[in-house]
This record gives structure tokens, sequence and C-alpha cells, in this order.
């Protein structure tokens, strides 16, 4: 709990704090109303999680510093056991990435079919 | 090159109501935003405003703005400070989100698409308007069930024992996870008892939760401002009758969750 203070004012116990920073990016990536930019980031939504989810695992310490300190009190993210279970949370986010990937690539290819079946008369 | 000066863009945090935000909006002219060293501005559309901050074109273009947000302390400080404009924004009057890296050619642009979807974030304001988001996450503790000591009958060795035991534990884990739903279900059920809309958000992964604990519910509610204290008092005792899981609150929240036309799923059952 003493490196909650550097952002986040200390909170009760089952209390989180707005500024969070899983909170914050679970609404700012998210959410809000969509409307177009003109520079167009193409991140779809699981690319976003994908993201996201690199923060938390590559960046600790940047996400300590933000009051989110699980991986100090579960045991398999203890540093006896952490590479283990780094590796192999890296290789199923690689595999679900693979499987996400190719469902986009498919849902993509069904669009384009669709569209050129309206176009025929 | 002859230009005097970098191209800029325009990106856009929220939008207001015209007569809600008024120029100039001091508090938020004194915010860092993106740290461009352009202010935080107002920009009127019509019966709107934006809020938006000049960024130059050489960090914020297409190419750019994917690196820095593919950087993960890159994204968050984005995201920090996307959140701080859209907070200061609403604590002056009701804002509509905009998504991370909503950027323009120009104002021009901006009030083109702002003009384009004035019915829409017409809409959405009215629906926040005095209402704020409040976050309800719930958590099923996944260790080790509380072991009862092995029956002594068929002596330590025994395979059976260790089948037996292996079972029972995966009845209990089996049998604590549809409890800890149950639970889940009748926190949601009383929170939404004292909201006007309720959304049901994409449960967080062990990634996120940490292996020690599953999450059984992550869930947005739009409440009026003042029921604050009924929404404490209702945590409070449903952290006292569902000891098992843990209730984390998180809040008040600009209604991130509740701008978008048709999402919310007020009666819905899960």
């Amino acid at each position: 709990m003493t490196e909650r203070g550097l952002i986040d004012p200390p909170t009760v116990n089952d209390e989180r704090h707005p500024s969070d920073l899983a909170e914050i990016l679970e609404r700012v990536l998210d959410k809000g109303i969509v409307i177009a930019g003109d520079i167009k980031i193409d991140l779809l939504d699981i690319e976003l999680l994908t993201i996201r989810l690199r923060l938390f695992i590559s960046s600790v310490d940047t996400a300590r510093k933000a009051g989110i300190d699980w991986w100090e009190t579960d045991p398999a993210l203890s540093s006896r056991a952490a590479r283990d279970t780094l590796a192999q949370e890296n290789a199923d986010l690689r595999t679900r990435l693979h499987a996400l990937e190719s469902r986009i690539g498919a849902e993509e290819l069904s669009t384009v079919g669709a569209a050129e079946e309206e176009r025929r008369p | 090159m002859t230009r005097a000066e970098p191209p800029t863009l325009t990106y856009a945090f929220a939008v207001c109501r015209g007569d809600g935000l008024t120029d100039p909006a001091e508090p938020l002219a004194e915010l860092p935003g993106l740290g461009t060293g352009a202010p935080v501005r107002t920009l009127a559309a019509g019966p709107l405003t934006a809020v938006v901050q000049d960024v130059p074109a050489a960090g914020y273009g297409e190419a750019a703005l994917r690196r820095r947000l593919s950087d993960g302390a890159e994204l968050e400080r984005c995201a920090r400070a996307h959140h701080a404009v859209i907070t200061a924004a609403s604590a002056l009057a009701p804002a509509v989100p905009l998504p991370l890296a909503t950027v323009y050619l120009d104002d021009g642009r901006v009030r083109e698409a702002l003009g384009d979807r004035q019915t829409s974030l017409l809409t959405a304001l009215d629906r926040i308007a005095g209402r704020v988001e409040w976050g309800v996450k719930v958590y099923a503790p996944t260790g080790p069930p509380p072991e009862a000591a092995p029956a002594p009958s068929d002596g330590p060795g025994s395979g059976r024992a260790y089948l037996d035991r292996v079972r029972t534990r995966q009845r209990g884990r089996e049998q604590r996870h549809t409890l800890a739903l149950r639970a889940a279900e009748r926190v949601d059920t009383v929170v939404r008892g004292l909201a006007v809309a309720a959304r049901r958000l994409r449960p967080h992964g062990v990634e996120v939760t940490g292996k020690h604990r599953t999450h059984v519910l992550n869930a947005a509610y739009l409440l009026d401002l003042g029921r604050e204290r009924e929404l404490r008092a209702a945590l409070a005792s449903l952290r006292h009758d569902e000891a098992d899981v843990r209730i984390e609150l998180s809040g008040p929240w600009v209604p991130y969750s509740f701008v978008d036309g048709g999402i919310t799923d007020a009666g819905a059952t899960p």
C-alpha cells in the first residue's frame, strides 16, 4: 500500500480511486461516443485490448505507480515464479492474438463477399 | 520549407452544449492537456462546443499517433491527459467524452464532424446531464478452498483417497464459483435499483485481476447526482451480506459508458 501514495490518495479497502490506471484505460479506450476523426487510428477494439494487456504485463513499474499492485500479493507472480508466468502469459496472449487476427481476417472477407453479392442484380 | 510555423492538427477531447461551456473556459486553459504547449480551448460549433487543443502534425499524424499509442508509457500519458481534460470539462458542464485520439485536420473539420452528429450528441448530453457513472466490480477468490482435514480411513497413501480429494476440491471450486456468480447478480440487482441505466462491461482476465481472484461482475451504473450516499450504504450492506466475494466501487466518473446511444441494458438480464 505504500506505493499507492505516488498518485492516488490512500483509499479505503474496497474502493478504487478514479485515477487507477486500469479503470482509466478501461473507460478511455473503450468508451466515449464514436465520432470519426480525420486521422484514422485503425485500432480495433481487440487491438486496444492487446495494447492494454501488454501495458499491464510489460510496464510493471509504471502501473505500480498508478496503484496497480496485484502481482505483489500474488504468489504466482512473485519473483520465484515470475519468469515462467510471464513466458506462459506471453505464449497465451500470442495464441489468442493469432486466433483473433484470423477471425478478423475472415470477417473482413465475408463482409467483402456480402458487399459483392449486393452489387449483383 | 518556407512555412513560418509547423502545421498543427486539432485534437478533440469532449463536447458540451454551447450555452453550458462559454468561452473563455479558464479552468481548462490551465490544463496541460497533451502537453503540446498549446492551451486547451473551446471551439464553438452551432449549439455545441468542443474542447480541443492544437497538436503538432508531426507528433499526432496517423503514423506518429499509432507509434505513440503502441508504447505503454506513452499510452498511459495520453490516456491520463485525455481523461484529465474530459473530467475538468465535465466539472463545468455536462460533457460527452470523445474516444482517445480523435484528431482533425483543423477547426473547420471539427465543426463539420460535430454538425453531422449534432442530434445524437445533444441526445447524449441530455441523457448524462446531472448524472454520474459509478463502476462496480465483484471478484471471487480463486485460492484453494478451506480444506477439511482428510478422512484418515483410507490411509494417506491410498490412490482412492487422492482421487477423492481431487474430486472434492474440484466440486468445491465449482460450487464456490456458482455462489460467487449468484452473489454478483444480487449486487447487480441492488445497484441497478438505484441507477437510471446500467451496463455490463467486459470482465477482466487474469492478466489484470491476478490469478488469486476471478472477475465475476464488471458493471457501470448511471446514477443521478446526489445518490452517492444511498449507493455507499447499499454497498456497505452488500459487503456485509456477501462476505465471500470482494466488491469494489470506483467513481464518480464522467458517464463514459452511457454517452453512446442504444447501449444501456437497464432491464436486461445477462
